[in-house]
């Protein structure tokens, strides 16, 4: 027998020679399976759910056209420097887009290479842990850069027409994107699996704080670059001085710089530069790419094997005054709701990539408003501080649709697998989106109206304007959390363990859209006539009045009236939508 | 077959297995039992290299798992407590894929497949995706996986949850046919039953260490008693509390 077995592992010995093609060829035929059987289910089971993720998909990518297409309109008639100010705005979009790519890369990666039951199955079979790597990597980097190419498609496309650029052009930006994303995602894989690696017990913090240092840097930099910009507001010395800050995006050693001028060389029909710096970002990009590769072949397997091992340890006690003052506090509410609340709570408070993004944005913002004073905002006129302040509001609004979108539409879905605990409860399931929409609610609302009653305080606005953000701030709160926990009822990935898959899914991005149309409408409808009235009040010295007062207060009530019924229409219609799902949801 | 020695397994502070030697020899079927929490699934993810094992060595027939894992795993075929398929896959479309990862030859895997599949009777379902499939389904499929190419190693985990009671009797036959063919099957499982039934030795591990480990006959006589293996086993990680 034990001959037979010698004979069986010599063989077996023998045959690597051919295995990395055979296993790449393998894992190939796989992906070729599961995209087909995954658009033949779309196309047999959700054609509406296909049909409106195109519909928003054209919607969003024309209205972004519109936008990019305005804009390079003004940059290159109304600006002197119009070519300088394109190229570094690509190098700091790319930039940017560099950055954002490095940690959600590592991130998705960080959970299908070391969180997920296909992981620990694929690791069981004789497949070359950099075969593995590179089947789970190209799907991390297809969910991560989809939106980018979505958002950036239509910058590039308004670009292209503006300046009138050969059809080739556009060829190029796909061919240089794609291989753009392969950099960022690569040091991405390799940050993820070193971390993992080496500090196994420490790998979330480590995440949070490189992420945390990196937004520190951005708005340093960001308000290092508004202080020190002289002059008036696109003057040409204002220009100049922008210019000489962004240089720093346009280092020759970025690969920022290498697709901005790959595509505004390719733009102006120059296809040597174009492809000469086409060369350089695949040159680079295959590089890193091998280099993860070899990470992965090299550490993958310790990384799992040091990842399963770190076990949670005793809780400590310390933060459970929280829990009891929230049940004091709110003692009046339904029993069960509460205790559904106070569930996503400790959930929050213990899952660092939750509230350490949390605390990072709003903290940033806090740091911002802060610094309102210091950059003297506070003294403009009646006109401008409105304007600022209704921009801090959206910027407040906005960051926290992204936050419903990334944890509160997934936190329904992410039920799927315990779904029986809370279907076997003794209580009405609306009760536990209710629960939901309460928590979700109730940490928006807190935060939001915190931040933007400080920026007003800040920018020392009359109360009654106070009151009127106040109150905004609580129709979007209210809003988003219906939306976030509606549609996330109604569209659930029960199967999805991932919350950075089901946000980045259909029924995420649909959230985001929908919620950022409503901090559009709600916003605009409110601002408007606070606008309209103090653009007034500042032009009556040239005689120009738009409303008196008694107008003002007439339209203003007529918006508030509105935005109260959209907001209202906008937290119910999706609740009672998914509501009506999650009755009927078998899991 | 399958050789651990003195494999030493911590998480930080905790001695997960401990010092744990044990030796499956090829046509022999070992039933691995312990209470919860007493290492049982650590070790079997050590075996199958999901684990690196603090000290200690795992061989699978004589290659090394944390240096030439690749071939043991070659040898080796793992069933979970939990099977994982791809939901867009059909079963037949998975049954595929592991005949693509093995390198098996086709026309040779086709015949077993279509055995394996009217053996375990999926006709009904095998062309369906997966993500329609209730556990025992599942559970079905991957034992085929596991079995389509004859492995000589067969590490199993609670190879009865989900099963109903005619499937139960199906594996437990092709576990034991499986060792008369001489391969070398690892079961882990808290039905004492099954193990009595199916078991050429038994192995019991509690608190990390291999507490006691022989026939059933061997182990009546270390304890002293002559009562079914449920008996021994509660008096033996009885004994293990009371120390």
């Amino acid at each position: 027998m034990s001959n037979v077995v010698a004979a069986i592992a010599e063989h077996e010995m023998r045959e690597p020679a051919r295995r990395p093609l055979t296993e790449a060829r393998v894992f190939a035929r796989l992906r070729r399976r599961l995209l087909r059987n995954h658009v033949s289910s779309w196309l047999s089971k959700s054609r509406l759910r296909l049909f409106l993720l195109v519909i928003f998909s054209v919607l969003f990518w024309f209205l972004l056209f519109v936008l990019f297409f305005e804009g390079f309109f003004f940059i290159g008639k109304y600006l002197p420097v119009g070519n300088d100010l394109i190229g570094s705005l690509f190098s700091l979009f790319f930039m940017s887009l560099l950055v954002m790519l490095v940690f959600s890369t590592g991130l998705i990666l960080y959970s299908s290479l070391f969180k997920s039951s296909e992981a620990a199955f694929l690791l069981t079979t004789p497949a070359c842990s950099d075969q593995i790597f590179a089947f789970k990597f190209q799907e991390a980097l297809a969910f991560s850069s989809w939106g980018f190419l979505l958002l950036g498609s239509p910058m590039m496309t308004a670009y292209g027409i503006n300046r009138l650029a050969p059809p080739w052009f556009y060829l190029m930006f796909f061919c240089c994107f794609l291989a753009f994303i392969f950099i960022p995602g690569s040091i991405g894989a390799v940050a993820t699996m070193l971390i993992v690696n080496y500090f196994p017990r420490r790998r979330r913090q480590i995440a949070a704080l490189a992420g945390l240092a990196v937004l520190l840097g951005a708005t340093w930099w960001g308000v290092h670059l508004v202080r020190k910009s002289p002059g008036e507001v696109l003057s040409e010395t204002w220009l100049d001085a922008l210019l000489a800050r962004l240089r720093f995006s346009r280092g020759p050693l970025w690969p920022s710089r290498w697709m901005s001028e790959g595509l505004t060389a390719a733009a102006s029909g120059d296809w040597f530069t174009s492809l000469f710096y086409f060369c350089v970002i695949l040159a680079n990009a295959a590089f890193l790419y091998v280099v993860a590769t070899v990470v992965a072949s090299l550490v993958y397997r310790q990384a799992y094997s040091n990842s399963q091992g770190s076990r949670s340890g005793r809780l400590p006690q310390s933060w459970y005054w929280l829990d009891r003052w929230f049940s004091r506090v709110f003692f009046f509410t339904n029993a069960s709701i509460r205790l559904l609340v106070l569930k996503d709570i400790r959930t929050f408070r213990r899952d660092p990539v939750q509230w350490s993004q949390f605390l990072i944005f709003f903290g940033l913002l806090t740091l911002y408003f802060l610094s309102i004073r210091r950059l003297s905002y506070d003294l403009n006129s009646i006109y401008w501080r409105n304007l600022v302040s209704f921009l801090n509001l959206t910027v407040t609004a906005l960051i926290l649709s992204t936050f419903t979108t990334r944890f509160v539409f997934p936190m329904v879905s992410l039920e799927g697998r315990k779904f029986w605990i809370l279907g076997l409860l003794p209580l009405h399931r609306d009760h536990i989106l209710w629960g939901k929409f309460a928590f979700a609610a109730g940490g928006a609302l807190i935060s939001s109206e915190l931040l933007v009653v400080l920026s007003d305080a800040m920018l020392r606005l009359d109360w009654s304007i106070i009151l009127l953000h106040t109150m905004t701030v609580l129709i979007l709160c209210m809003g988003l959390a219906g939306i976030s926990v509606g549609l996330g009822a109604r569209l659930p990935s029960l199967h999805e363990d991932d919350p950075s898959k089901i946000a980045a899914g259909f029924g995420g991005t649909l959230n985001l859209v929908v919620s950022m149309l409503y901090i559009l409408v709600i916003v605009v409808l409110l601002a408007l006539p606070c606008h309209l009235y103090f653009a007034g009040l500042d032009s009556q010295r040239q005689g120009l009045v738009i409303w008196t007062e008694a107008e003002f207060r007439s339209w203003l009530a007529v918006s508030v009236a509105l935005a109260v019924a959209i907001g209202y229409a906008a937290t119910v219609i999706p609740m009672k939508i998914g509501a009506r799902a999650f009755r009927e949801l078998e899991a | 077959m399958i050789e651990l020695v003195e494999v030493t397994k911590r998480f930080g502070p905790k001695m997960a297995v401990d010092r744990l030697s044990l030796h499956v020899r090829a046509g022999e079927l070992v039933a691995f039992l312990g209470p919860n929490g007493a290492g049982k699934t650590t070790t079997i993810k050590i075996i199958c290299g999901l684990l690196n094992p603090t000290s200690g060595t795992v061989r699978i027939a004589n290659h090394d798992v944390t240096r030439d894992g690749r071939d043991a795993r070659h040898l080796l075929s793992y069933v979970p407590d939990q099977p994982y398929l791809y939901e867009k896959l059909t079963g037949r479309e998975f049954l595929q894929f592991v005949i693509d990862m093995y390198g098996i030859e086709p026309a040779l895997c086709a015949r077993r497949a279509g055995e394996l599949i009217e053996l375990f009777e999926m006709e009904s379902y095998v062309d369906e995706l997966t993500e329609s499939y209730s556990h025992g389904m599942k559970q079905r499929v991957v034992f085929a996986a596991a079995l389509l190419r004859d492995p000589q190693v067969l590490v199993v985990d609670e190879p009865m949850v989900g099963l109903d009671p005619k499937s139960a009797r199906l594996v437990k036959d092709l576990l034991r046919s499986r060792a008369s063919a001489g391969a070398a099957v690892f079961m882990s499982t808290h039905t004492l039953d099954v193990a009595e039934q199916v078991a050429d030795r038994i192995a019991i591990v509690d608190r990390g260490r291999l507490v006691s480990c022989g026939t059933l006959a061997e182990l009546q006589a270390t304890t002293q008693m002559q009562g079914p293996l449920e008996e021994l086993f509660l008096r033996i990680t009885g004994e293990t509390d009371e120390a």
